[in-house]
């Protein structure tokens, strides 16, 4: 009854004070605020980031033979039948979630003008099913993308081009260890050359088609990734799991998820989200302490009142609690303006997203660990980091209402009552 | 000095000193200080600023502890006592009544009345009845739910007054309760109190400056440096329940 009777004066003294409260309120509401802008700005920049990588790369879901990611040799492939089970498994388990799968069949070689050779990643794709899935096919430089019924047809970086002497319609040969074990070499003709910023791409990879890959290596049928690209990178968790539930039980078979599939972006979006964390760490503080002050210099201000409170018959600690209450309450209304004003400010000024290709220098994007970040970035909401963020101003409001209300329950009531405001 | 010893009393203290260790040199504010208040008397402590008049209330209410000595409030001994009991006695038994009004800013007038016996967890209704019927009595209807903001300075102190007396404590305290009041809202205000005091015996123990608090009380005691200098019984003719 009397805990209630405390709330109550706090939840009072808070609506009563509008000045004080929205003054104090203010620190936490833009705090939380900045705070969910930009958690939405690094999370669309990491979806963008996850989505080009996956696409260029092995999608968000990778279904390889056991020991292929660590070798990435021919001779750990999916033979035709077990592909065949992968293909089942991804129409069977996650036809919904999936925007495209794609076979792979690649190997690393040397590709060889009449100039240079270089050593270079050949991959077989399937072009129709490629073009669904990897932007490759948009990042034409000079010439074409595959077309399905292409035969001796290259698809190459224009850095490789450039090294190799090569142009449209120009002819080289791609060596590479074959499924027997010896080194068989492969005439192929340059149809189109793309520039994707991602120097690794740009200076080392060729697409051609897979049945072209297929029978110069000797590998019928087979791929060394079925790529799975899946509606949102949130979703692989759940559609790893009901693919390798589908698949289990199968040797030949592993279901990997991105980030065991493509190491390196999960190493750089942790690099990032450390970043994140440094910078959201400071914001944090700034608002702590700006609450405490709001906080404090309130308590300071009131001493007479927290003194009236004790003379009438309130312990300490019951006065402690009033002025802790008060935290919680302004820290509760603050939690829920800051998330509302954070997705106004964004949705309004920002759905279509903040355009940084002012900060960019060459390739009018960012390229890193395999994918590239469009310099225009559309703020993505998620509810867990929203929720996260104003559990986290939660727990600050209520650390930084602690000082005040030990410091109120400990007045000195004779000597409160002299203060004169 | 006139204490007396026969009838019941409301406040009684024993050697009481009260020391403010301030460098360099200590200020003894009251020392060794005895007195017994009788229950239902009316009663002012004069004397100059700095005298010890607020610390001698501040002790008989529990909201400072004495250096040294004892003080007594009904039969308990309230200076040892703990934090919490003694926050339950003022809640109980003691009303306070301060120089600059001090209601709660954020309660209306019939809330801040209402405070103590809310946190004495009284019912509504009776709650309700009781600030009414004290409201009636001292003039406050049509003023329940106006802020102290919204109050003039003698209305304001009558809230006070109000919230010190609706508890029935045996003990009201009340410090300069007229310095902010001109001569009509204080007459009125002392007229208040005194029928309070006629009609419920409570103890009304005031620090004052004012002739007119002095002229009233039944006991009028006079402090300097800390020590009863003068304690006067006078009769006016009305005597406590």
């Amino acid at each position: 009854m009397r805990f209630a009777i405390l709330l109550k004066l706090a939840a009072r003294s808070v609506g009563r004070n509008t000045r004080r409260s929205a003054l104090t309120a203010a620190a936490m509401v833009v705090g939380l605020a900045l705070l969910i802008f930009s958690r939405s700005l690094a999370e669309g920049a990491h979806e963008q980031w996850i989505e080009s990588a996956v696409r260029m790369g092995s999608g968000h879901v990778a279904i390889q033979a056991p020991d292929y990611l660590q070798s990435g040799k021919l001779e750990y492939r999916i033979e035709a039948p077990a592909y065949q089970r992968t293909l089942y498994a991804v129409e069977a388990v996650a036809s919904d979630r999936v925007v495209a799968h794609a076979p792979r069949l690649a190997v690393t070689g040397l590709a060889s003008s009449a100039s240079s050779a270089l050593p270079v990643r050949i991959e077989g794709v399937d072009p129709d099913r490629e073009r669904a899935f990897s932007d490759l096919d948009e990042k034409v430089e000079d010439g074409r993308y595959l077309k399905p019924d292409d035969r001796l047809h290259a698809y190459i970086g224009v850095e490789l081009a450039r090294r190799l002497g090569l142009k449209v319609g120009s002819r080289f040969v791609l060596t590479a260890q074959s499924s027997t074990g010896d080194v068989e070499g492969q005439l192929v003709r340059v149809a189109g050359i793309f520039r994707t910023a991602i120097p690794e791409m740009d200076e080392g990879l060729i697409h051609i088609p897979i049945e072209t890959a297929r029978e110069w290596l000797g590998t019928p049928g087979a791929v060394t990734t079925h790529a799975v690209l899946l509606r949102t990178s949130r979703d692989t968790d759940g559609v790893v799991a009901q693919l390798q539930a589908e698949l289990a039980g199968d040797p030949d078979l592993r279901v990997l998820g991105w980030r065991r599939a493509a190491p390196e972006l999960d190493s750089a979006l942790r690099m990032d989200d450390y970043g994140d964390y440094v910078f959201h760490s400071i914001l944090f503080a700034i608002v702590a302490l700006a609450i405490l002050n709001a906080v404090m210099m309130s308590v300071l201000g009131r001493r007479r009142e927290f003194g009236i409170l004790q003379a009438m018959g309130l312990t300490g600690a019951e006065t402690g609690w009033v002025v802790f209450g008060e935290g919680i309450f302004l820290t509760a209304a603050s939690g829920g303006g800051g998330i509302v004003l954070g997705f106004l400010f964004t949705w309004a000024f920002f759905r279509d997203g903040i355009d940084f290709s002012g900060l960019v220098q060459n390739e009018g994007s960012w390229a890193s660990a395999g994918g590239i970040v469009d310099p225009v970035i559309v703020p993505a909401f998620h509810i867990s980091q929203v929720m996260l963020s104003l559990y986290f101003i939660l727990i600050i409001g209520t650390l930084a209402s602690i000082y005040p209300a030990v410091r109120a329950s400990k007045l000195d009531v004779a000597e409160a009552m002299k203060f004169y405001q | 000095m006139s204490a007396s010893t026969g009838t019941q009393l409301a406040v009684r203290t024993q050697e009481v000193w009260k020391i403010y260790p301030q460098e360099p040199n200590p200020v003894k504010a009251v020392r060794g200080l005895s007195l017994a208040i009788e229950s239902g008397d009316f009663v002012a402590m004069a004397g100059p600023s700095g005298s010890g008049k607020t610390t001698v209330l501040n002790l008989l209410g529990g909201l400072t502890r004495p250096s040294d000595g004892s003080i007594w409030i009904g039969g308990d001994e309230i200076t040892e006592m703990p934090d919490k009991a003694l926050a339950r006695l003022r809640l109980e038994r003691i009303g306070f009544v301060f120089q600059a009004y001090n209601l709660l800013p954020v309660l209306s007038a019939i809330e801040n009345a209402e405070f103590t016996l809310l946190l004495r967890g009284v019912p509504a209704n009776e709650r309700h009845r009781k600030v009414r019927e004290i409201f009636d009595q001292m003039g406050l209807e049509g003023l329940e739910d106006r802020f102290p903001g919204k109050l003039s300075g003698g209305q304001q102190q009558r809230v006070a007054v109000a919230r010190a007396v609706v508890g029935e404590p045996v003990l009201v305290l009340a410090d300069e309760p007229t310095a902010n009041l001109d001569s009509v809202a204080s007459s009125a205000l002392l007229d208040v109190m005194e029928r309070l005091n006629r009609e419920k015996g409570t103890t009304f123990v005031f620090s004052t400056h004012d002739p007119l608090v002095m002229e009233r009380a039944r006991r009028l005691i006079t402090l300097v440096d800390g020590q009863i200098s003068e304690d006067v019984r006078r009769n006016h003719g009305t005597s406590g329940a």
